[in-house]
């Protein structure tokens, strides 16, 4: 294997389970994450002898991001229902419970609200890098993820009930 | 704890690991990719010469001779037409991509000058400014097309060098929409952020490569207002790197 290619070899195992997660937080739907997240990973691969000595994880969050964004125009889905994850740990109704509640507050939001909490709180990206990156002003950023936080606030308890319920 | 922070404690606990990304088949389609890139690129270079001339007027290197004028900003009709009349270097040679470009005749290098106001883009080469300017072109045939669109650098005794010249062939160079744009070819002392010109009431152009949105800088040309100038800072797309497409909004966002 050339050195390049052991080199993206290596990034794209350390990066892709973060990226497949960002998509899912995006999108909620497990499988279009991870063809998102190999979307991304390919258009590196594709740009890697330019991209490998820069900021590559970046570059490929980047490109995650905008193809999700070219989704938003695509007709609205159904909200899919969790999956279970296979596990076989002492905290996994925890993590159930997290995730039933982190489903909850995350489809609450509009597509670009999710991209905005995910680059902004899963990323923590500063609010201009957001906006270079989404292409939206400053502004845009401010008032959506202010937006998305109030709707948080209004559906946080509401969502810890169902969570409580499911217990 | 509070809603935000259990949102960021809930998005960190619930990634998995061991993400089963198939490798094998990223790295496949990257080559795939690539490939088609490469051939889309020779493509691209083949319908350029077809449809306007872009024309690397200064291909100079370190030490080596620069095309230097004095930009009084004031046209002056060529007097004699030629394909394009656009700056070339001083003993040096231009280079035309995809068809041979005949020899300038001395009054349309005299001819030469900014139209209108010089637009300084705000990226610097050591001491010299970006800039970007209007300059007359005349093409055989095509009395609508009269100016292209130059990149060039300003020393701070105020002399340009140009580097490279974008222009129409054919049609209308006020015709509303995208004219050419110009790339960094590589023959240039400093690197050419990627560069053209919108007719029409644009206020946001966004170019596409590798899947993700770059957005241009705007200026409009002080001659005709309807005369958009655009460039793309070089921290957001590598000069030399070509667009795979754009767009322009108008001031509520309309697709133009």
């Amino acid at each position: 294997m050339a050195r390049g290619d052991a080199e993206f070899v290596e990034f794209a195992r350390a990066a892709s389970a973060r990226l497949v997660h960002a998509a899912f937080l995006m999108t909620g739907d497990h499988h279009q994450a991870e063809d998102a997240a190999q979307t991304a990973l390919v258009r590196t691969y594709a740009s890697w002898s330019r991209v490998r000595d820069d900021d590559a994880y970046g570059y490929a969050r980047r490109i995650l991001v905008n193809h999700l964004v070219d989704g938003w125009r695509r007709p609205i889905r159904e909200y899919p229902t969790e999956e279970i994850p296979e596990q076989r740990r002492d905290d996994v109704a925890d993590e159930v419970a997290t995730r039933r509640w982190l489903t909850a507050i995350l489809g609450a939001l509009s597509p670009r609200e999710r991209a905005i909490v995910v680059l902004r709180y899963y990323f923590d990206l500063p609010e201009a890098q957001v906006a270079r990156e989404l292409a939206i002003s400053v502004g845009t950023v401010k008032s959506t993820s202010s937006r998305a936080l109030g709707k948080l606030r209004a559906n946080g308890p509401r969502a810890a009930d169902n969570q409580e319920a499911c217990r | 704890m509070s809603e935000l922070d259990r949102l960021r404690h809930a998005m960190r606990v619930t990634e998995r690991g061991g993400a089963p990304l198939d490798l094998d088949a990223v790295m496949r389609e990257g080559r795939r990719l690539r490939t088609r890139r490469r051939v889309a690129g020779a493509g691209a270079a083949v319908l350029t010469a077809g449809l306007a001339a872009v024309v690397v007027v200064a291909a100079v290197g370190p030490g080596g001779p620069s095309t230097v004028e004095r930009p009084p900003p004031v046209a002056a009709v060529p007097t004699s037409p030629v394909p394009t009349a656009p700056t070339p270097p001083a003993g040096g040679t231009p280079t035309t991509l995809g068809t041979p470009r005949p020899t300038l005749p001395p009054e349309a290098e005299r001819t030469a000058s900014p139209l209108g106001q010089v637009i300084d883009s705000g990226i610097r080469h050591g001491v010299d400014q970006r800039v970007y300017y209007m300059v007359r072109v005349s093409v055989p045939g095509e009395p609508r097309v009269t100016i292209g669109l130059a990149a060039g650098r300003r020393a701070p005794d105020g002399t340009l060098t140009t580097d490279v010249l974008v222009n129409d062939v054919d049609g209308a160079d006020r015709s509303p929409g995208f004219h050419q744009v110009g790339y960094d070819e590589g023959g240039s002392a400093a690197p050419v952020p990627a560069f053209g010109y919108f007719v029409g009431p644009a206020q946001r152009i966004t170019g596409t490569v590798d899947g993700r949105q770059v957005t241009a800088r705007l200026a409009r040309w002080s001659d005709d207002k309807q005369v958009v100038i655009f460039w793309f800072d070089p921290a957001d797309l590598t000069p030399g790197d070509r667009l795979d497409g754009i767009i322009a909004r108008d001031g509520d966002g309309r697709r133009l």
